[in-house]
């Protein structure tokens, strides 16, 4: 009789529960899950840390801020994925993730990633959202779910030509000759044949194009022959550890030429680079991924990854802007469903203010952000200082270099 | 033919677990380790059996990989084809390596460097070519459809990759029996011996390595077809060279289970790791490390080895 009683009474107890759901407030709508996916062991190591902080300060700020809105407060939970520095890891991280019942996925940072990582992603119609990886093929598969909001590289590098000459124009035409220096894999190959193709045509000579293999151990004949062409410009299109070593040697041979332009080079928008040789790096200048200084946020967000004690690098605002972005159609789209966040992402507008790269109003034309954009940077006084475009730079260029 | 039920009820087994397993996570591991076993049991012709260390069939698995993608990409050809070609341009890449190495009597170390530098010299040219897509890869279209060699269930692509691992399974009990095979051992444990009794041993050399590229080849084309990207790191990297001689030497070179013993007990092994201390970067790096070191440490050099030890002992 006992056992009867007490199942009465939870009968009782749950139907009145049931009941009363309604009536009481949401006190704690579930919350969603992101997929952030960053490659933290490996090569690449370093922009994955970055990018995994600037996803977690997002996320920590918008669940700080009462979490999404139209879904009653909900939470955006991480769900960390390891890429591993290459392709399988990414893929196999994304099935971890479908099984975890993710709502979209961030990141990748490396082209390789991001490729693989989204194609296995557009399987389930799970959207992804680019972080850094700028191969045009990414967005030029046509897979609906997948999204960048950077600039890939076409932008890049014809925006780098662009700025090169604006800056020039505007010192009065100090450059004339230009030495290119490049990587003899395609990146580089290709970045020196688009190179010799436009600068003729902006009015620059190129003396020589340079080719080294990587990785270089050493860049001594490279730097003697720079030093006894005497250019005005040098044009450097290599990895990170080939530049730092070039410019190393250029400041050790005393070879100063009116200026060093890199693009997507990574060394000159680096504060590792900045810290540990300032001299080498001092008034280099590059074309590449930059958050806006403008914005009152960015400088927020770098105080909080400074005092961390960790580098400022264009992955962590990049992988803000990017979880922003996934938080913002996930208020527009009013549910935690991942063809409503497609659809949402795909329709974004100027209205999406909170990310804090420098580009005009969002638009999405098949995955990719028309309003992508580079900047240029340069080192000066040990920062990294925006100088082109004006109207979002926080320094004006020290071009030509003198001295 | 005797000693075929194990690989038969092996891949009985393995095939039901798409049936019984619904995850993906399960599946998308499964197939990795199948490719990586069946690079390593083209390792294992010619380095277990043949007893010639490889250090580069990243040559063989690329050749295997860019052929099917480049075929299918630039050249429009049907995926099925283009694997095929990819095994056979592997083999012949296999072969002329072995040609080369092997007439010139390169032995042990000297040919573990020359199929190094072999492998280093095919990621450098895959890397700056215009017809591999160089640094930036190559890109098979997504199609999920069987026609064009790719499935939409992953469990589908697992059953392939099981049927030529098993195939190789097959191959390789058929070679341990045959004549070749015990040409190839006698040239493994002496080869002045081998040749005082009348064995071509740069025939015996020559065909084991075409073999062996065949398989490492098979295994890259699957590679290029699971994941549809490629670049010159992926195709022609040391890692896959290391994967392919690290699952035999630890699942037992020489023997026709080791290779897929060794792939699934590295990888599971690391998997397992990742999950329980998920939290910790590289953790399963370190397991496989620890695995390496106590394999080589403690002969006999592979794990079942170990274990009959214990049970002796």
């Amino acid at each position: 009789m006992a056992k009867f009683e007490v199942a009465r009474r939870s009968l009782v107890f749950g139907v009145a529960g049931v009941l009363a759901a309604p009536a009481l407030p949401r006190a704690q709508a579930p919350a969603v899950k992101l997929g952030i996916l960053q490659p933290v062991t490996g090569a690449l190591s370093q922009d994955g840390e970055h990018g995994r902080l600037g996803a977690e300060l997002a996320i920590n700020e918008i669940n700080a801020g009462g979490g999404i809105r139209a879904l009653g407060g909900a939470r955006i939970e991480m769900v960390f994925g390891d890429a591993r520095s290459n392709p399988e890891g990414g893929v196999s991280e994304v099935e971890k993730m479908q099984a975890e019942g993710v709502v979209a996925i961030v990141g990748g940072f490396a082209s390789p990633i991001c490729l693989a990582a989204s194609q296995a992603a557009s399987r389930y119609d799970l959207p992804y959202v680019v972080d850094v990886g700028v191969s045009d093929q990414i967005v030029s598969r046509g897979l609906a779910n997948t999204f960048r909001f950077g600039p890939g590289f076409g932008v890049v590098t014809s925006a780098a030509l662009d700025n090169l000459v604006a800056l020039n124009d505007a010192a009065g035409k100090p450059s004339r000759t230009v030495v290119i220096v490049h990587e003899d894999g395609l990146f580089g190959s290709g970045m020196a044949r688009l190179l010799n193709a436009e600068l003729p045509k902006r009015g620059f000579e190129v003396l020589e194009t340079i080719a080294h293999p990587t990785p270089a151990r050493d860049m001594n004949n490279v730097a003697l022959r720079i030093r006894s062409l005497r250019p005005d410009l040098v044009i450097p299109s290599s990895y990170y550890a080939e530049f730092v070593l070039l410019a190393r040697t250029m400041q050790q041979q005393r070879i100063r030429p009116k200026g060093i332009y890199c693009v997507l080079n990574g060394a000159a928008s680096n504060y590792r680079f900045v810290r540990e040789f300032p001299d080498a790096a001092n008034l280099v200048m590059d074309c590449n991924h930059w958050p806006d200084p403008r914005k009152p946020k960015t400088a927020e967000l770098r105080q909080q990854v400074e005092a961390q004690n960790r580098f400022w690098l264009y992955n962590t605002p990049m992988n803000y802007s990017a979880v922003m972005l996934v938080a913002d159609a996930l208020e527009r789209a009013g549910r935690a469903d991942r063809a409503a966040v497609i659809q949402a992402l795909a329709a974004t507008d100027g209205a999406f203010t909170k990310h804090i790269m420098p580009y005009g109003p969002t638009r999405f034309v098949n995955g990719q952000n028309q309003a992508g954009a580079p900047v240029n940077t340069q080192v000066q006084n040990n920062d990294i200082k925006v100088i082109f475009p004006r109207d979002f730079a926080d320094a004006q260029p020290v071009y030509p270099v003198t001295g | 033919m005797k000693g075929a039920l194990p690989i038969l009820a092996f891949a009985v087994l393995m095939g039901l677990a798409p049936l019984l397993v619904a995850s993906n996570v399960v599946l998308n591991f499964l197939v990795f380790t199948l490719i990586i076993a069946l690079a390593a049991q083209g390792w294992n012709l010619l380095g277990g059996y043949g007893g010639q260390y490889s250090f580069g069939h990243a040559a063989f698995f690329g050749t295997g990989a860019y052929v099917t993608a480049i075929l299918q990409v630039r050249y429009g050809m049907n995926a099925y084809p283009a694997f095929t070609a990819g095994i056979g341009v592997a083999a012949l890449v296999g072969l002329a390596i072995g040609f080369l190495a092997f007439r010139s009597g390169l032995r042990g170390s000297y040919f573990a460097l020359v199929t190094l530098a072999f492998a280093e010299v095919f990621r450098v040219l895959a890397n700056a070519a215009e017809m591999t897509g160089g640094a930036a890869g190559i890109l098979i279209r997504l199609q999920a459809n069987p026609a064009n060699f790719q499935f939409a269930e992953r469990g589908t692509f697992l059953w392939v990759a099981l049927a030529l691992v098993t195939l190789a399974l097959l191959a390789t009990l058929a070679l341990e029996r045959s004549r070749l095979g015990a040409q190839l051992v006698a040239v493994r444990e002496n080869e002045a011996a081998a040749q005082a009794l009348g064995v071509d041993v740069l025939a015996v050399k020559l065909r084991a390595i075409t073999l062996s590229a065949a398989m490492t080849g098979a295994a890259g084309g699957l590679y290029a077809q699971y994941f549809l990207y490629l670049d010159a790191n992926i195709a022609y990297g040391t890692w896959i060279s290391v994967e392919a001689l690290l699952a035999p030497i630890v699942g037992g070179a020489g023997t026709v289970f080791g290779p897929v013993l060794g792939a699934v007990i590295l990888h599971g092994l690391g998997e397992a790791t990742k999950s329980l201390a998920g939290s910790i970067p590289g953790i399963d790096l370190v397991i496989f490390g620890i695995v390496l070191i106590l394999v080589v440490r403690f002969p006999p050099r592979d794990l079942p080895g170990l274990l009959r030890r214990r049970r002796r002992a």
